[in-house]
């Protein structure tokens, strides 16, 4: 899995490509527990390239949507497609996070 | 006529999912399973392995066994088994999947994914074994 974070005006984008299983997972926690630390209230999940996610990865999704939404921000999904997008579908989660089908949609809409 | 299985048992830890995992899907590429099949069956594998891992033994450590087998109809069936304590995955409670973000329960999401994306799903405890099989290719789900 690679993360390439990109900081804008009122969000942090992050482009998250490859995998994200029960290995490796944290990873994408860890990355958005710092921009959050930093102070970031919205993140935006780039996932138009993320080509596997697992529920250890749903967990880390949710993790994080959790905190930012206690401290009034969110995180933003945006690009989902291919299996990711069936097991969002599949577990209903499209429904608990604010899905765009792209990142200048998301930016849009903050 | 009983399926000739392969088989292949490891350490039921983190470290064995992936050479497990390569095993089964090396058997899928035999039966020729498309690739959006296999992208699910190896979604499948990692949630019932992963779920063996962690709470099978604890705290104790014990084996997983994997094995496959071809149908002859062009259908792969994996059987995973251990001899952890008693875990029926079809008895699980399922998650509440109309709670809110705030209320979203974070455990039980895997199984549920096996559920929809493994087809004919079993469990039977035999011998103090668990032993969980599924079929693949799995059911067609909408929208794909």
């Amino acid at each position: 899995m690679k993360i390439e974070p990109t900081q804008l005006e009122k969000a942090v984008l992050l482009k998250v490509s490859g995998r994200m299983d029960a290995e490796n997972a944290h990873e994408f926690e860890d990355a958005c527990d710092q921009w959050i630390n930093q102070g970031a209230r919205h993140l935006i999940a780039e996932l138009d390239g993320l080509q596997y996610v697992s529920s250890m990865g749903l967990r880390s999704f949710l993790a994080v949507a959790q905190k930012l939404q206690s401290n009034s921000g969110s995180l933003i999904l945006c690009g989902l497609q291919g299996l990711p997008r069936q097991v969002f579908e599949m577990t209903r989660l499209i429904g608990v996070f604010p899905v765009y089908e792209s990142a200048q949609q998301a930016i849009a809409k903050l | 006529m009983a399926l000739d299985f392969t088989r292949l048992t490891m350490p039921a830890s983190l470290d064995s999912l992936q050479p497990l995992t390569a095993f089964v899907l090396a058997g899928a590429d035999r039966v020729g399973l498309a690739q959006s099949e296999r992208d699910k069956l190896e979604l499948v594998l990692e949630e019932l392995l992963v779920n063996v891992a962690r709470y099978a033994y604890q705290p104790d450590s014990g084996d997983v066994e994997v094995a496959y087998a071809a149908d002859g109809t062009g259908e792969l069936v994996v059987e995973i088994s251990d001899n952890g304590r008693a875990f029926n995955i079809l008895e699980a409670p399922a998650p509440d999947l109309s709670a809110g973000l705030v209320d979203r329960p974070i455990g039980g999401l895997g199984l549920l994914l096996v559920r929809s994306l493994a087809g004919s799903v079993a469990y039977r405890r035999e011998q103090d074994r668990n032993r969980v099989s599924f079929r693949f290719p799995g059911p067609q789900s909408p929208g794909t």
